[in-house]
């Protein structure tokens, strides 16, 4: 046990030590005590101030040397960019103009498809991919550009939806999105939900979209048949390799397969509501059940009885021995 | 469209609302519309317009449906296609 003379105290060292008398009451010593307690306080109030002055100074030089954006930032602008080139393409009087146009769209897919590829767990990756898919349908469908190949960002986006989003809560409007295309990937990605996501809701919108997405393929190679320079575009976006095996695909199988996802959507999801139709999945699919199988090509149409725009009655049979253009128009 | 008055042909438009067959004629006044329609109080358009208009159908002339658009295909697509139809209807083979 080490002795007091090895920390250079005596005993009496000890003993002699002032003990500071805090107890002596007099009106003075309060005081004393309480404008040190003020003096701490005001240096508290400093301090603080000073952080906060500091931190504004801070803040001003960020603004100043322009802090990177986060990615939802650049994701709002790249949007921004997509919806008034869009605009501004109907506005559009020259070819030049045009150009540029395609091409600021071009460069906004890209972009955002790139801001996902380097974020991926972004909040916003799910919103970002599903318009990256509709910006290459705007090209698609507004210029004649033969397509991307192996550089499509449709193709990319969808492997990162599949890689990172099929169990996701919220993929009724990527459902729909994706269901417009006629790519091998739009199918992967419409079946692998339906298979792997564990939500109802969800389940139901892509058993449906899906059956629609046969559906509306199928008619769509029924359009290149008779429109040869249509096909050569289809083979070059899509390539010759898919489109020579959907042109073999049995066709009454195809349509058997949409008929059983139409029925399973009746039977297993009638009450999910889908977003884009003021309605539900069964309703939806028992209107379009009720068209694959009665107003489809190669069947003979139904009767239609109606009053014209004279008063007069008549039917659609009326009409045998005529080729008939029946055409469902609204004036909007 | 080409002129096919004297062929076997003929156009009926469809219209989803709930007119009447005197509304429907000033619509069409206003639209400059001349031929044959009919308002269907949404019963028909619901079932073969299900997506929306406009939608076109070719019936050929025994009743079988041989063409169907959703959107407007070209004028290219539908010419071809009554063309084609027509030829068959006067042939009656």
């Amino acid at each position: 046990m080490p002795s007091r003379a090895k920390f250079g105290l005596k005993s009496d060292d000890v003993q002699r030590t002032e003990i500071p008398k805090m107890n002596r009451k007099s009106a003075l010593d309060g005081m004393h005590i309480m404008r040190r307690s003020v003096r701490y306080a005001v240096l508290a109030v400093g301090v603080v101030a000073a952080l906060v002055w500091a931190r504004s100074v801070a803040g001003l030089q960020d603004r100043i040397q322009e802090k990177p954006a986060t990615a939802a930032e650049e994701y709002q602008a790249l949007q921004k960019e997509f919806q008034s080139a869009a605009a501004a393409f109907w506005q559009a009087t020259t070819l030049e103009e045009t150009n540029k146009i395609v091409a600021r769209v071009d460069k906004a897919t890209t972009k955002t498809l790139e801001l996902i590829e380097t974020n991926p767990k972004d909040p916003i990756a799910l919103d970002a991919l599903t318009q990256v898919v509709s910006g290459e349908y705007w090209l698609n469908a507004h210029t004649s550009h033969p397509g991307w190949g192996k550089e499509s960002r449709q193709a990319r986006a969808i492997a990162l939806l599949l890689r990172d989003h099929v169990e996701s809560d919220k993929l009724a409007e990527t459902c729909k999105r994706v269901h417009y295309g006629f790519r091998q990937e739009s199918e992967t990605f419409l079946r692998t939900v339906l298979e792997k996501n564990p939500h109802r809701e969800v389940q139901g919108i892509a058993c449906l979209r899906l059956a629609q997405f046969l559906v509306n393929r199928l008619e769509r190679l029924d359009l290149i048949v008779d429109q040869p320079e249509l096909a050569k575009r289809y083979d070059s976006l899509y390539g010759k390799g898919y489109m020579d095996a959907l042109k073999k695909q049995d066709r009454a199988r195809v349509i058997k397969e949409a008929e059983t996802l139409y029925e399973r959507t009746i039977e297993k999801y009638s009450d999910v509501k889908v977003p884009q139709y003021d309605s539900t999945a069964g309703e939806q699919a028992k209107t379009e059940l009720f068209e694959v199988r009665y107003l489809a090509v190669g069947k003979e149409a139904p009767d239609m009885e109606g009053v014209d725009q004279e008063g007069k009655q008549f039917k659609l049979s009326d009409y045998r021995g005529k080729v008939l253009l029946v055409y469902f128009w609204s004036e909007f | 469209m080409k002129n096919l008055a004297e062929k076997p042909f003929a156009l009926l438009g469809v219209h989803p609302n709930d007119y009447t067959p005197k509304k429907l004629k000033e619509v069409m006044e206003k639209e400059k519309l001349n031929w044959r329609s009919f308002a269907d109080h949404r019963v028909i358009s619901q079932r073969w317009s299900s997506r929306g208009t406009p939608t076109y159908y070719i019936i050929d002339h025994k009743g079988v449906i041989r063409y169907k658009w959703n959107g407007y295909p070209g004028a290219k697509a539908i010419d071809g296609a009554l063309e084609k139809l027509i030829k068959e209807a006067e042939r009656k083979g």
